[in-house]
């Protein structure tokens, strides 16, 4: 069912980054209690522990998807074989397992003690939020980096030449140049700051946007049937508008770490702007389905392309231009709403494309057809609501705990202690964590419906009802 | 997969005009609010009822949909602070969270309405639109 063999390398990707996922969101609902239980599961897991594996677990499964997603549309629109299926798979080995071994390592053993068996201090690194790997480890993932590059490289570069393929490796080559900012780490922590951000804002506010743009694209194209230069033109728009706004957007972290004041006025103006093209996104999704010339079978992968979008622009546009402009920054600076927008704009522009590939990819991956069966589809969908539904009110609940946290801390006239705060937002922490189980029920669905049997598979598509 | 005959949207009658109307509505909405509801006004005034079903159509929708927008927003929101108290965290709390909300409601069914009139077809705000028109179609 496959159009090129070598796609089949995709596959364990996709399985380990759901592995990866589930492993999150486990670890998302143990920090979600500790909010409101401080000591669950204390001293075996404590709260900077689990922060710090929910983070990077987020991170690394987004990566191993963003690879397979790679592996699996590569070939098809370079129209030949991956360059070499054998350094693929070595490559995703060597991942897993030095990602496994980082995380048994923060779990295993306390940090510093890690930092001190993986010789940190010959090449200080660690200790940075997001970026807390042993330096070891970062150098793992310059080389799967390299290896990872080379090969989709050499297929693009041997093979056709497409929009897709091209912004999707500039995306990929982007990602591994920014990652290199994880080495420097400089004594000055205003300069140590700044370039931090090129590693965190870089990458999902640009580069990543161009991988992004690219697999939406790709689905599209599949499952839509429309032109092949009608959605490369929507693409080129959309990532120029992603460059444009977000390189200089940056400049929204610069406001308090000690920068010069006009990072204020570029941060505000340019941020402001980086919105559009989540919107685009979103107009370009549901304009191809409205265009479209075949009703795919793959109603499932549908779904999640144009969720994608929608949760996108909510996550990232909405609720990141809700914090964005200096003066009301000034008041909501690392407070509760930022965990929400983190949290949708996470799960809608990045988990959920990822989750749109493997569903358009993972019938054909096993031997499926062009789609899983009715009865597997609906399980997805269902999993698609309750997760996304359970997002939308995890980020409700941290909006309105964010919101009365500035109140009572930042803007009364008695400003009260965080702790003091804390205490008083647990309500909307304890129906975050309701809320978080539902996300996690929803994942068990989805992954319950890879074990669906009992209907047949689709393999054609129909052409649009008009 | 075969390719299969392609179905075109080219040239519909009133494109243009559903296309302006509902980019009107999120301009309003997004960039330019009450300058964006004017032109949109003028629109409607002037070729709701001559206009092509599909303009017809987008014109009646999005200028419905901007009034509803309007009480929503605007309306809505006062009587929250009016009713809460401006300086209690919990009208906050509420306001923030309700603007939000309707306000990102109100643009991606304007993305919906838009992406509808670039592709040709009518279209009914949700919750806000007024009922299809059985004669004409709009």
């Amino acid at each position: 069912m496959l159009q090129y063999q070598s796609q089949a390398v995709a596959k364990p990707y996709f399985i380990a980054a759901i592995a990866l996922f589930a492993g999150q969101v486990l670890f998302g609902l143990i920090l979600g209690l500790q909010y409101v239980v401080g000591d669950f599961l204390f001293p075996a897991i404590p709260f900077n522990v689990a922060r710090m594996v929910h983070t990077n677990l987020l991170i690394v499964w987004l990566l191993f998807g963003f690879m397979g997603a790679a592996y699996y549309l590569v070939p098809e629109e370079a129209e030949r074989e991956l360059h070499s299926p054998v350094l693929a798979l070595i490559v995703f080995w060597v991942f897993l397992i030095a990602g496994a071994l980082t995380v048994l390592g923060y779990l295993l053993v306390p940090y510093s003690s890690l930092a001190r068996l993986t010789q940190n201090e010959l090449f200080p690194t660690m200790g940075r939020e997001f970026l807390e790997q042993p330096t070891i480890t970062k150098i793992g993932i310059v080389v799967v980096a390299l290896a990872f590059l080379y090969n989709v490289g050499m297929t693009v570069l041997k093979g056709r030449k497409t929009v897709i393929n091209v912004i999707l490796l500039i995306g990929l080559a982007g990602l591994a140049v920014m990652f290199l900012f994880a080495f420097y780490n400089p004594n000055n922590l205003v300069l140590d700051k700044y370039f931090w951000w090129w590693v965190v804002h870089l990458w999902v506010e640009g580069v990543w946007e161009l991988i992004l743009g690219s697999i939406l694209a790709f689905v599209l194209i599949k499952v839509t049937g429309v032109d092949r230069e009608v959605i490369e033109k929507w693409l080129y728009v959309i990532i120029g508008a992603a460059l444009i706004t977000g390189i200089v957007g940056t400049g929204h972290h610069y406001y308090w770490i000690g920068t010069p004041d006009y990072w204020q006025w570029l941060g505000s103006a340019f941020s402001a702007l980086e919105p559009i093209p989540f919107f685009m996104m979103t107009l370009f999704a549901f304009n191809m389905v409205n265009r479209r010339r075949r009703d795919h079978p793959n109603k499932a992968a549908t779904l999640w392309a144009l969720g994608t979008a929608v949760m996108g622009f909510l996550g990232a546009g909405v609720w990141g231009f809700m914090h964005t402009l200096a003066p009301i920054n000034y008041y909501t600076h690392g407070t509760q709403i930022t965990a929400a927008h983190g949290h949708m704009a996470f799960y809608g522009a990045y988990a959920m494309i990822v989750l749109t590939i493997i569903s358009y990819a993972m019938p054909h991956l096993r031997g499926q057809g062009t789609a899983a069966g009715e009865r597997q589809q609906v399980m997805e969908m269902w999993a698609f609501w309750l997760m996304t539904v359970a997002m939308v009110f995890i980020t409700l609940f941290l909006t309105a705990a964010g919101v009365l946290q500035v109140w009572l801390q930042r803007v009364s006239e008695v400003p009260q202690p965080f702790i003091a705060v804390q205490q008083q937002i647990g309500l909307f922490y304890w129906m975050r964590e309701v809320a978080g189980v539902v996300f996690l029920i929803g994942l068990i669905v989805y992954i319950a419906s890879y074990f669906v049997r009992g209907d047949e598979a689709v393999t054609t598509a129909q052409p649009a009802r008009v | 997969m075969p390719p299969i005959p392609t179905q075109t949207t080219a040239d519909v009658p009133g494109q243009g005009l559903a296309v302006a109307a509902e980019s009107l509505y999120v301009v309003n909405l997004l960039l330019l609010p009450g300058a964006a509801f004017l032109a949109l006004w003028w629109l409607h005034h002037r070729h709701a009822d001559s206009a092509p079903p599909l303009a017809a159509n987008h014109l009646r929708q999005t200028f419905r949909a901007c009034l509803w927008a309007g009480v929503l927003l605007v309306v809505a929101n006062l009587l929250i602070i009016a009713l809460g108290g401006y300086r209690t965290p919990a009208t906050w709390v509420v306001v923030v969270l309700y603007f939000t909300c309707c306000h990102s409601a109100l643009v991606l069914f304007g993305v919906l309405g838009l992406a509808r009139a670039m592709a040709g077809k009518l279209y009914r705000f949700p919750l806000v639109g007024a009922p299809l028109l059985p004669e004409t179609g709009s």
